[in-house]
């Protein structure tokens, strides 16, 4: 390939935020920062939703089990994890409700410094279930006035933060959807946009890949350390990953060695090289390929993903997996006739071709280039459609 | 119908056939097959010296235990 960065590079229309980072979409967010205020959200949001009628989006809720008792590391990367979400670039005015007065007024402290539109509330400062609904109904017409001053305006593909994911994975995403994604994250890369891939546990048997693959050896150990230590995690559980690995159905599928299963999923990072390795939710410090350091269920990593800054994620698939998150597209990505010819209702980007030997992995690379732009500028995936996904924060040790 | 054989990597010296017709013996790019080779399953793009790597995804994911001629099957029994 000879293409040039500049060949390489796109622009796409997306909303430059004030602290610099571009949207892709501008929500308007109701983010309930305990499960304790989850259903008044709810409610709200179904109300207002309801008032402003057919053709308007809906509210994007952000609700999870967010919870209190929990220990200092727990608490504090789940407030960090709540932050991070409230304050994505994807989303345009929110408003955030808490239980109590005095998380509200923290929140609020905690908030005023980013200069976006948030309002902050508390459901007990309320005069009953009925009020926290209408006080969180007027909040939110307020903050949806302010959705209007932001308006799209062309970018670089240097200003995206793209997650890499895959799920129901099989021979033919091993070879099509993960390979197809690795040709265009090279050109993301090459162009000066910022890559995150995770899962750490996908990467056992993938050290060498990460040894040859990372900027400095400083980043390689440190991905590497944080593959032992699950992998060290899960055998202290019964699980010794790399003794049964490949597994006979593996075998019987095709699959020849570890490195080969391990590969098929890292190969979604194509040629590029590690800049960086980052804890679950840490934003990258640099353009570039990112590792983060999350459980492998795919609902989990985006959370963590998005949470350090991504406005969209690659899902690669071979059977069809729902994962996604309502902050940020998902794009999936198949190459397996079967589900393309099953479940196209949940496929963005199809790679039919690739099985037949129709096109190959860079034409396949620039299809999902094409599906990258498309949807930067604001073309609903089908995961939007169906309003797909979830925040899950993994939790380190037992709550009080 | 000729093969469908995926090559992932410039570097590779195995493809992967992504079809289910194992009658055919020649692949789209003219590679001749030795014997019936499964979906999802490898093929030697070219001839591999015993103790070589198996190069797939442009990485070393094994080693030959034997010598392996071009179009055959590589799998357990010729690659660790």
């Amino acid at each position: 390939m000879s293409t040039t960065a500049a060949e390489s590079s796109f622009m796409f229309d997306g909303y430059v935020r004030p602290d610099g980072r571009v949207g892709i979409r501008n929500h308007l967010a109701l983010v309930s920062t305990v499960a304790l205020a989850n259903r008044v959200a709810e409610l709200a949001a179904a109300r207002f939703d309801a008032e402003r009628g057919p053709g308007s989006d809906p509210v994007l809720r952000v609700s999870g089990e967010f919870q209190r008792g929990l220990q200092t590391p727990d608490a504090m990367l789940q407030d960090q994890i709540i932050e991070q979400l409230i304050t994505h670039p994807n989303i345009g005015a929110a408003v955030v409700l808490c239980h109590d007065r005095r998380a509200a007024q923290s929140w609020t402290r905690r908030l005023s410094q980013f200069g976006r539109p948030i309002e902050v509330l508390a459901v007990m400062e309320s005069k009953g279930v009925g009020h926290a609904i209408d006080r969180t109904v007027q909040a939110l017409k307020a903050q949806a006035l302010m959705l209007g001053d932001a308006l799209r305006t062309p970018c670089p593909l240097s200003s995206l933060s793209i997650a890499l994911e895959c799920g129901g994975s099989d021979a033919s995403s091993a070879v099509c959807a993960n390979p197809a994604i690795g040709r265009f994250v090279d050109r993301a890369v090459g162009a000066g946009a910022t890559v995150i891939v995770s899962e750490t546990a996908e990467f056992i048997g993938g050290e060498d890949v990460v040894r040859a693959q990372s900027i400095d050896p400083d980043i390689a150990h440190a991905i590497i350390d944080r593959i032992a230590q699950v992998e060290s995690r899960m055998s202290g559980d019964g699980d010794h990953y790399r003794g049964v690995n490949p597994t006979a159905e593996n075998i019987e599928a095709g699959l020849t060695t570890l490195t080969e299963k391990t590969m098929g999923a890292v190969c979604k990072i194509g040629t590029s090289r590690f800049a960086g390795c980052l804890a679950f939710g840490e934003r990258p410090d640099r353009p570039g390929l990112h590792f983060m350091d999350t459980p492998f269920f795919s609902p989990c990593s985006i959370t963590g993903m998005l949470a350090a800054g991504a406005q969209l994620t690659l899902f690669a698939m071979g059977v069809f997996n729902p994962s996604g998150n309502p902050l940020a597209p998902t794009l999936k990505i198949c190459g397996n006739p079967d589900t393309l010819a099953h479940w196209a209702d949940g496929i963005d980007v199809g790679l039919a071709e690739l099985i037949d030997g129709r096109i190959g992995l860079d034409q396949a690379g620039d299809r999902i280039a094409e599906a990258v732009r498309a949807v930067a500028c604001g073309a609903t995936t089908h995961t939007e459609r169906w309003g797909e996904g979830q925040f899950i924060i993994p939790r380190m040790l037992p709550s009080f | 119908m000729p093969r469908i054989a995926l090559t992932v990597h410039p570097a590779d010296n195995v493809v992967t056939l992504l079809d289910f017709d194992e009658t055919d013996m020649h692949t789209h790019d003219g590679l001749l097959l030795r014997g019936r080779i499964p979906f999802g399953h490898k093929a030697a793009s070219r001839p591999i010296a015993h103790g070589d790597p198996i190069i797939k995804y442009g990485v070393a994911i094994g080693v030959a235990t034997r010598t392996i001629a071009a179009g055959e099957h590589v799998h357990v029994h010729n690659c660790r």
